[in-house]
């Protein structure tokens, strides 16, 4: 991991980001970071909070459309996160909680997959089965805890 | 604004505030949780209003509002600590009046919303088209709270660096 660390950050993209001067480079690669952040975080917490009876009136299967932005999101992410990590590579892969991040994303990645699942499914909601309604709810404030964590983890990468 | 930053630097808040170890990281998580759900939740709604999604009734779209106000209610408190602790690395940093205009556009295009054309989306259900000005209004908040999410990020960049 090391030398790997230490070829990605003298690679053409691990230096442009970490030196260029230009506004364009780390500034806005971590912006975009940012806003890639609030695009698939904000639009998994639009779909748990339906599922969560926030908003009994909301049809959760007219919120597929929000899966294609989560994609984007996600793309986004995992662009200027090899961009960012690139730049500082050697430090951020001895850092613990970078680790934890990655992981709480992979399964945060898997929740969503296991509601999308259910989205999809989800024409006529049994509301009957109290077993896959509590299924729904576990899944959906797990998906909120595994985000919130991921966030937490990449903030304190700043600070540990 | 100099005597007012230096007066506020004085406090024992402020002190509090830049001397904890913990305040300043804790705050900035629970600023970019606050952030999330302005966007997602707050996003959501302005992509319908502007036509976006129309599967979706707009009535029990706007039902999820509360948890964007939660969200920003977050970000205004966890916002103005930093201000409290650090006030000279915002009062003259172009990023963060950039930052604040766009959020006070962000309030007068609700304001206007909520007073004008809302009442005619409240009714809207599954399939049904927005009026134009809703339209506007979804576009202009989307724009408004995207630039306060940029400016934000672009505080240690942009002007006096932290």
């Amino acid at each position: 991991m090391t030398g790997f660390a230490a070829w990605l950050q003298g690679s053409a993209v691990g230096v442009w980001t970490r030196e260029s001067p230009s506004i364009w480079a780390y500034p806005t690669v971590l912006t975009l970071h940012t806003v890639g952040l609030g695009i698939l975080v904000g639009a998994n917490a639009v779909i748990d909070f339906c599922l969560l009876g926030f908003a009994p009136r909301l049809p959760i299967a007219s919120l597929a459309p929000l899966y294609r932005f989560m994609w984007a999101g996600f793309a986004m992410n995992a662009i200027t996160g090899v961009m960012l990590f690139a730049s500082d590579a050697t430090t951020k892969a001895a850092q613990p909680v970078f680790y934890i991040k990655l992981t709480l994303i992979g399964l945060a990645l898997v929740t969503t997959a296991m509601i999308r699942t259910t989205v999809t499914r989800a024409t006529a909601l049994p509301s009957a089965d109290a077993s896959r309604a509590s299924r729904i709810t576990r899944l959906a404030t797990l998906s909120l805890v595994l985000w919130a964590a991921a966030i937490t983890a990449g903030r304190l990468m700043a600070y540990l | 604004m100099d005597g007012f930053v230096a007066w506020l630097e004085s406090t024992t808040l402020s002190r509090a505030i830049v001397e904890s170890r913990v305040i300043w990281p804790t705050c900035e998580i629970i600023h970019f949780i606050g952030l999330t759900l302005v966007i997602g939740i707050a996003g959501f709604f302005d992509l319908r209003l502007m036509g976006f999604m129309k599967r979706v009734p707009v009535s029990a779209a706007r039902d999820l509002m509360p948890l964007a106000i939660a969200g920003f209610l977050l970000n205004l408190t966890t916002g103005m600590t930093f201000f409290i602790g650090k006030p000279h690395q915002y009062v003259g940093n172009v990023a963060w009046w950039a930052k604040m205009f766009f959020l006070l556009l962000a309030g007068l295009n609700a304001m206007f919303f909520e007073t004008t054309v809302g009442a005619r989306t409240l009714n809207l259900g599954a399939g049904d088209d927005t009026p134009r000005a809703a339209k506007i209004v979804g576009a202009v908040s989307l724009v408004s709270w995207l630039g306060v999410l940029y400016w934000g990020r672009m505080l240690p960049y942009v002007g006096s660096a932290f």
